[in-house]
This record gives C-alpha cells, structure tokens and sequence, in this order.
C-alpha cells in the first residue's frame, strides 16, 4: 500500500513540477503580477515599501511582472505593493516576502523530494516529513515568518525581526516627515512628482491624500496626546531617525550585506527604506545630509542598485538563478546539494525527534520495508 | 519635551544624587490598571530595582492626566518627573546609574532593536486585544478604565480611549488584523526573543540591561493577567526558556513583594507565576 501511495505522489509531483517549471520558464501561465509606483531618480520606484518587494524579487530570483500604476486610476484605489498571483492577492510588503519565499521553498522542497525519490539517498521518514511540509506550504498554513530566509540561523532570524520593527518605529515617521509633511519638499519634489504621474482628475487628490495619510501616522504614533503638535514633535522624529541610521552602520559595519555576502530579506527593508532618501534631490533634506555621511550605507545601496537593478548584471545572474530556464538540472542540482546538506541536519534532527515519539514507531517498519522496493522500480521512471 | 528642555533636564538631574523618595505613579492596581500599562509599568519597576535605586509606588486613579506626556508610569524624582521607559533611562544614566554600559556600538544597536520589537508588537498587540477586540473592550477595559468615575463621565472617558487607539490602530494598519493573526504576531515575537535568548541568563549574558527589564515587565503581566481566554498566555507559556527567564528575574528581584502579593491577590492578577 506504502508503495503505490508514494508511486502516485512522485508521478503527480513530477507533473506538477515540470508544469510549473514550463510556466515559469515560458511564462505562459500567470506569472506573478506586482503593483507598484513607477522609478524616477536613478530608482526603479520612488515608493520604498515597493522597492522592498523589488529588491528582495531580485535577491531570490523570483520572477516578477512589474506592473506599474503610474497614469492610472490605481493611484487612489489600489494599496500598493500588490502581487496578484493565480486570483489571490496579496498586500504589505511583508506578507509579500513571506508568499515569495514560500513558493521558493515549495519549489525546493519537491525538487528535493524527487531527487530524494530517484536517487534514494533519504530515509522514509525524511522522505515523509519532505511530504508533509510540501502539503502545509500549499494549505498556505505556515504564516509570516521572517526567520524562514534558509540561510539564516535562528538568532540571525531574530534579529532580522527585530530591526525591521527599528525600522519601523524610528526611521519610518522620519521619512513620511521629509518626505510629505515638511512644506519645502513636499511643494517642490514630492506633490510635482505625483501630480504629475497620476491621471486627469486623481492629480488633485492624491498627493493631499497621502499628505495627510503621513500627518495623521506621525501625530498619532510620536506625538503626546494633549497636544497634537507637528513641530514640538519634529526634533524628536529626526533625532530619532538619526539614531537608527547610526545603529544602522554600526551594526553594517564593513560587510557587503548584513548577514554575510548574500543579500536577506533584512537588506531589502533597509534598502527600500533609505533608497528614496539617497536618490531623490531634495531641497531641504537635513536627513539625507546625514545619511551621506554614512559612507558604509550609502555604498550598500549603490552596490545593490549596481548589482541588482542593471540590465547587463540581470543577464549576467540569470544564468546561475533557481528558475534558470536553461540548463536546469545542472544549476539545480548545485544549489540543491548544499542546501540539501543544511537541511538533511534539520530533517535528520526532524527525524531523530520522530523516531524517539512514541506513535511514530510502527509506522516506521512497513515503510522502511516499502522503500527497499521503492527504488529499483523508481529508478526505472 | 523638546530637545533643548530635555538636554536642560538631564544637567539638572545630574547635579542631584537619587533622593529615598523617588515615586512611581500608575492607575490603581485592583480596580482600574490595564495590561498595557500593567506591563509598562512593572518594566520601569523592574529597571529601578535591577539599578539598585529604591522607589515608591503610589496609584492614583489620574495617573494618566498627571503623566507629562499622557503615558503611565512616570516617576517623581526630587523636582523632575519624567514618563515612559525610554526617558527614564535616560534620566537615570544622567545620574550615574546605567546597566547598559558594558555593550559596544553593535550590542548596543541590537538592544534598542529588539526593545522596539517588543514595543512595536507587544505593546502594539496587548492594546489591540485590550481595545480593539469588542468582547475583552466591553467586559474588561471600558469597566475596569473607568471605574474610579461617576456616571456619566465613566462612558465618556472609555469611549474616548477606545476611539483613541482604534485611531492609532487603523494609522499602523492594524485594524485589518484578525484575533488569530495578532496572536501569531505576539507567538512570533516571543520566539524571536525566545532565539535571542537562548539559554543564556539575560540577553547580553551575564549583567541584565533595559532589555531584560521591558521583556519580563512584559510577559509576566501576559502570563499572570486573567483576560477572557487564556490564549495569549499559553502562546507565552510554549517558550520554557522565556518561562525560566521570568522566574528567575523575579526571584531576583522580587522576593519580598511576592511574598506580600500572595497574601492579596486580586480577581484580575493571578499574583505569581504558575
């Protein structure tokens, strides 16, 4: 019974996979579709939450259509990042990252699963916890998890979760202030800029929306309550917002990147959120003036935007991306074979944990008996 | 406060030394404290005593009006009274007092991220469930809030708070949240702190900083307040190491009020930890 279970399972995967494999590829299926405001100042977009989702799309190889919202009526009704992906959507960029990685991992996980079928280098039960883990990433159970970047460890998971609130709580109020509130910039940069990419009746409310939107979010959460004043509460905002860039460095230090020489999900937060800063020629900008003065930052974020956000370096990484539509088994199987190292430690621990339970260990035998059949006949498909 | 006042506070804070009759103000605890401020107000505690300075608690049912900046606790010290825990930190380094000395640039960094970790998801989930949640608004915080007052200013002031941090709610794009995801959030937020931890004794190793302060003020608020259903508590409750890290700070810490509160525990706090 065991075996013609697993038989099943493997050719319904491969079909599934190799579907999915074509759409990526030709791109004939729905791709997934994002949302987002157009590019200006050397950016691919002027929003930071959107150049979140743009940059860690390019980290993790995901291919996505950028559709931009500039010049339609989007501009006031849809909440923008927004990923549309067969009929589902999803908003905030966190619940975005987490949806990319999970179809990056679901991905992973039934290639390892065929690999572990035909080339029988896994136990069953590894085998078993790879299948449960695959129908709980489609049932969409696990929820936002940061710390699922597999790259990581659990600390620098933490981590990660925690300076993204930094974030957050001291440089956000900051940038909404420079950006929308403080008079100079707002009538020479930033109200021009969206007036003039949004359509015909939309360019007279949607900047004063999105002005008062960034008012509203600063006075509610900075301000103390029985005042309700702007000013009194813009020094503590950008001395704040300083501090964060400080920490910030200290803690970027001389690395490329916050954890290591590969880009994470905590690197594209801080990008999107101090891109916009760098890049756009503000009038009166006293934060962006301190932020040039922090040349480890100022570095990352060209270095991203050089290595991420030009054609010619696209190109160049494409070929050694997951979804390469050349040359998959070769590509694959590299990277499959050292993540498979990190994760046969997690599913062997996995393993330990089940066989040491209790109700686990009669299952095991006739499926251990199952799969010393299961091979010969595999290998012949 | 602006920033020049503040600098002019802190020259004089540093010009006294830390008197005997320094006084904490909170909401009255049997009747009228909430978890939110519960839990504030037990980090400021924790940090006075992990400092080694010695203050009062006093509860005045107006705690919240006579707050500088609207926010409980504050504490009176000589002529300053200063609020919230982040300034009080402040105010006490001024003084000479400070536990986060020893950390360098980088440890310092990750402290004040994760005490906004816990600030941003917490403290933000704790006044969600406190009054965005129709049920626990109505059955506990509109009538505990406004207890101390008559009729009708008792509705007026509840629904005003309630208005207040739903406005603030619908700002941080919380109020789209379901109850199940603020769980996960705060289930989320403790395993963050949980792997932070490890299985050391406080977060920077051996010597306790703000950090330990706001996270125990925290979760033993969490742990020991009876809400409508226990399940933020047991979300807590499935991270043993934050567990030992309760217990072990408040037997450190707070051995002779935990022999007085088991004596008078309140229908609303469960006294000790299970």
């Amino acid at each position: 019974m065991y075996f013609n279970k697993n038989l099943l399972w493997v050719k319904v995967l491969s079909w599934r996979c190799a579907l999915g494999c074509c759409c990526m590829h030709t791109n004939m299926a729905e791709p997934m579709e994002l949302l987002c405001w157009g590019g200006d100042w050397d950016l691919p977009s002027v929003h930071s939450d959107s150049l979140i989702v743009l940059a860690y799309a390019k980290f993790s190889g995901a291919k996505l259509a950028v559709k931009s919202i500039d010049w339609t009526w989007r501009t006031i009704t849809a909440s923008v990042p927004q990923l549309h992906y067969e009929g589902s959507t999803v908003t905030e960029p966190a619940q975005i990252l987490n949806f990319l990685r999970k179809q990056a991992e679901m991905k992973l996980y039934i290639q390892l699963y065929l690999l572990s079928a035909t080339k029988s280098k896994m136990t069953p039960t590894c085998q078993k916890k790879i299948k449960t883990r695959i129908t709980e990433l489609e049932k969409g159970s696990p929820p936002c998890r940061f710390n699922a970047d597999y790259e990581l460890t659990a600390k620098q998971g933490a981590d990660t979760m925690a300076y993204i609130a930094l974030l957050e709580e001291k440089l956000r109020p900051a940038l909404l202030h420079t950006f929308w509130v403080d008079a100079e910039n707002y009538v020479n940069l930033t109200r021009p800029w969206f007036t003039s990419h949004s359509p015909f009746p939309l360019n007279f409310f949607v900047p004063g929306r999105q002005a008062s939107l960034a008012l509203s979010r600063i006075l509610l959460t900075k301000a103390e309550s029985p005042l309700l004043n702007i000013t009194e509460v813009e020094g503590k905002i950008y001395s704040e917002a300083k501090e964060c860039l400080n920490l910030l460095s200290h803690r970027l230090g001389n690395f490329h990147f916050f954890f290591g020489d590969t880009p994470t999900s905590l690197d594209a937060f801080v990008f999107g959120h101090i891109a916009p800063l760098i890049k756009a020629p503000l009038p009166s900008g006293q934060l962006q003036k301190h932020l040039n003065q922090l040349d480890n930052l100022c570095q990352f974020c060209n270095t991203i935007l050089k290595n991420y956000f030009t054609d010619a370096s696209a190109e160049k990484r494409m070929d050694c991306s997951l979804t390469a539509p050349h040359d998959p088994v070769d590509a694959n199987l590299q990277k499959l074979t050292q993540l498979v190292n990190k994760e046969s430690n997690l599913i062997e621990k996995m393993d330990d944990n089940l066989r040491s339970s209790p109700q686990h260990r009669h299952e095991t035998k006739p499926s251990a008996r199952a799969s010393e059949r299961n091979s010969p006949l595999l290998s012949k498909h | 406060m602006s920033l020049a006042a503040e600098a002019f506070v802190s020259q004089i804070a540093a010009a006294e030394p830390w008197p005997e009759n320094a006084t904490l103000y909170q909401p009255l605890k049997e009747d009228q404290i909430l978890l939110s401020d519960s839990a504030s107000s037990l980090a400021v505690q924790t940090f006075l005593r992990m400092c080694g300075l010695p203050v009062l608690v006093s509860c005045r049912a107006n705690a919240e009006y006579m707050s500088p900046s609207g926010k409980v606790p504050f504490i009176q010290v000589g002529n300053q009274v200063v609020s919230e825990l982040g300034p009080i930190v402040q105010f006490t380094k001024a003084k000479g007092h400070s536990l986060s000395d020893g950390l360098d640039d980088v440890q310092r960094a990750e402290m004040k991220a994760y005490m906004e970790l816990v600030n941003n998801m917490l403290l933000t989930a704790e006044l969600y469930i406190q009054w965005c949640d129709d049920y626990t608004a109505t059955e506990i915080s509109r009538p505990r809030y406004s207890s101390p007052y008559s009729w009708p200013l008792n509705h007026i002031l509840a629904y005003q708070k309630q208005w207040e941090v739903r406005r603030k709610m619908n700002v941080i794009g919380w109020s789209g949240k379901s109850l199940e995801q603020v769980y996960e959030d705060v289930s989320q937020c403790c395993q963050a702190l949980s792997q932070r931890l490890g299985t050391q004794p406080y977060f920077f190793n051996k010597q306790p900083t703000e950090l330990d302060a706001l996270v125990f003020g925290h979760l033993f608020t969490i742990l020991t307040t009876q809400l409508t259903n226990d399940e933020l508590a047991e979300k807590v409750k499935s991270y043993t190491n934050l567990l030992s890290f309760c217990h072990r700070i408040e037997h450190t810490y707070f051995k002779e009020q935990d022999r007085e509160s088991q004596s008078g525990s309140s229908r609303h706090s469960k006294g000790s930890l299970p």
